[in-house]
């Protein structure tokens, strides 16, 4: 390799360097794709829960680091679906790891825990 | 001559801008002052003609808003939870009081995000795909705007090199195939990314990022 060339490929790893984000501060997994597809097909819903799962997972195991609104997402989706426990313990979790949430979450804790009325739909048979 | 000498002046700071290669710095005095610690995404209000682009582009916006090292509430809970309220209008949201939400969800700032433009343009050899946002972020304790920004991308597919009739079919391809499924959200991620990091124009790094108010020379 010349030189010159040399010097033409530090150059564009630099300007490469300069534009690329730095390290990443949290596990995403694939949140960005798979609430976009959530948005373009409503039935890719168990793809968004499964994504969601699998951030809570990974910290769990390999101690990533959840990002904010991850378990407070993925205890919204199980409150829709009418699992107000699972729901209620996300929702401290994401009190209990980000302080700012505290308001709203407090807020979703109380909806939470309304029993659901008799007359509410129950979960759809298989 | 008062006048040759200001357009004198003009002309040298513009080369210097040029040197530097960075646009003037925005006035962060009052982001400064309030210093958010959290943020607050709300539907945005949708100016083009595609009635998912909202949707889509809140898709992309809770993570690098987040990396940038703020709490960024889970913008598809808060999406629903408007709705349920009777707020699934993102006009209403956005001509309201960031006061209230601030009060509903315990927010420091709200950002709000007008899509401007999300469409492509077709014409028969070429297709170009455009995204254009504004971005503004507002207090929830004084009202006040703290940061805004300004973004349009646009994208237009490597023409093909290829001469005569093949190029040009070629061509007619690709831009159907553009057209038929413009990906908008590669536009919008540069949009974002562009929007929050670029120096000088981009949001402070929050008080999750190690350069939390070490920033001061770039914000």
């Amino acid at each position: 390799m010349s030189a010159g060339r040399l010097v033409a490929v530090s150059a564009a790893a630099v300007v490469l360097g300069a534009c690329a984000t730095t390290t990443q501060k949290y596990n995403w997994e694939k949140y960005d794709p798979a609430l976009y597809s959530y948005y373009k097909n409503p039935t890719k819903l168990a793809d968004l829960n499964q994504t969601l799962e699998a951030i809570i997972k990974s910290a769990d195991t390999n101690k990533a680091q959840v990002p904010p609104g991850i378990y407070a997402e993925y205890g919204y989706l199980q409150l829709q679906a009418g699992n107000a426990a699972v729901a209620v313990s996300m929702f401290e979790q994401e009190k209990a790891h980000w302080p700012e949430s505290r308001v709203f979450m407090d807020r979703m804790i109380k909806v939470a825990s309304i029993p659901a009325p008799a007359a509410a739909a129950p979960a759809p048979s298989p | 001559m008062t006048v040759m000498i200001k357009l004198a002046v003009v002309g040298a700071t513009l080369a210097l801008a040029g040197c530097v290669n960075a646009p003037p710095k925005s006035d962060f005095s009052q982001f400064r002052a309030e210093s958010p610690r959290s943020i607050l995404v709300v539907p945005a209000i949708n100016k083009s003609v595609d009635v998912n682009a909202p949707d889509y582009f809140l898709a992309t916006i809770a993570e690098p808003l987040a990396e940038r090292g703020y709490y960024v509430f889970p913008v598809n809970m808060v999406r629903s939870v408007l709705s349920d309220d009777g707020l699934s209008d993102a006009n209403l949201v956005h001509a309201g009081d960031p006061h209230r939400l601030g009060e509903l969800f315990g927010a420091d700032a709200v950002m709000y995000i007008s899509i401007e433009r999300w469409d492509a343009r077709y014409a028969v050899f070429s297709t170009s795909v455009t995204v254009e946002l504004t971005y503004v972020i507002k207090s929830t304790h004084t009202g006040t705007e703290l940061w805004k920004n300004h973004q349009m991308l646009v994208y237009t597919p490597q023409q093909n090199s290829q001469g005569g009739l093949a190029g040009l079919i070629a061509n007619a391809i690709a831009a159907a195939i553009t057209k038929a499924a413009p990906n908008y959200i590669p536009l919008a991620r540069q949009a974002n990314a562009q929007a929050l990091t670029t120096k000088g124009t981009g949001l402070p790094a929050g008080p999750y990022d190690a350069m939390f108010g070490k920033d001061l020379a770039d914000f």
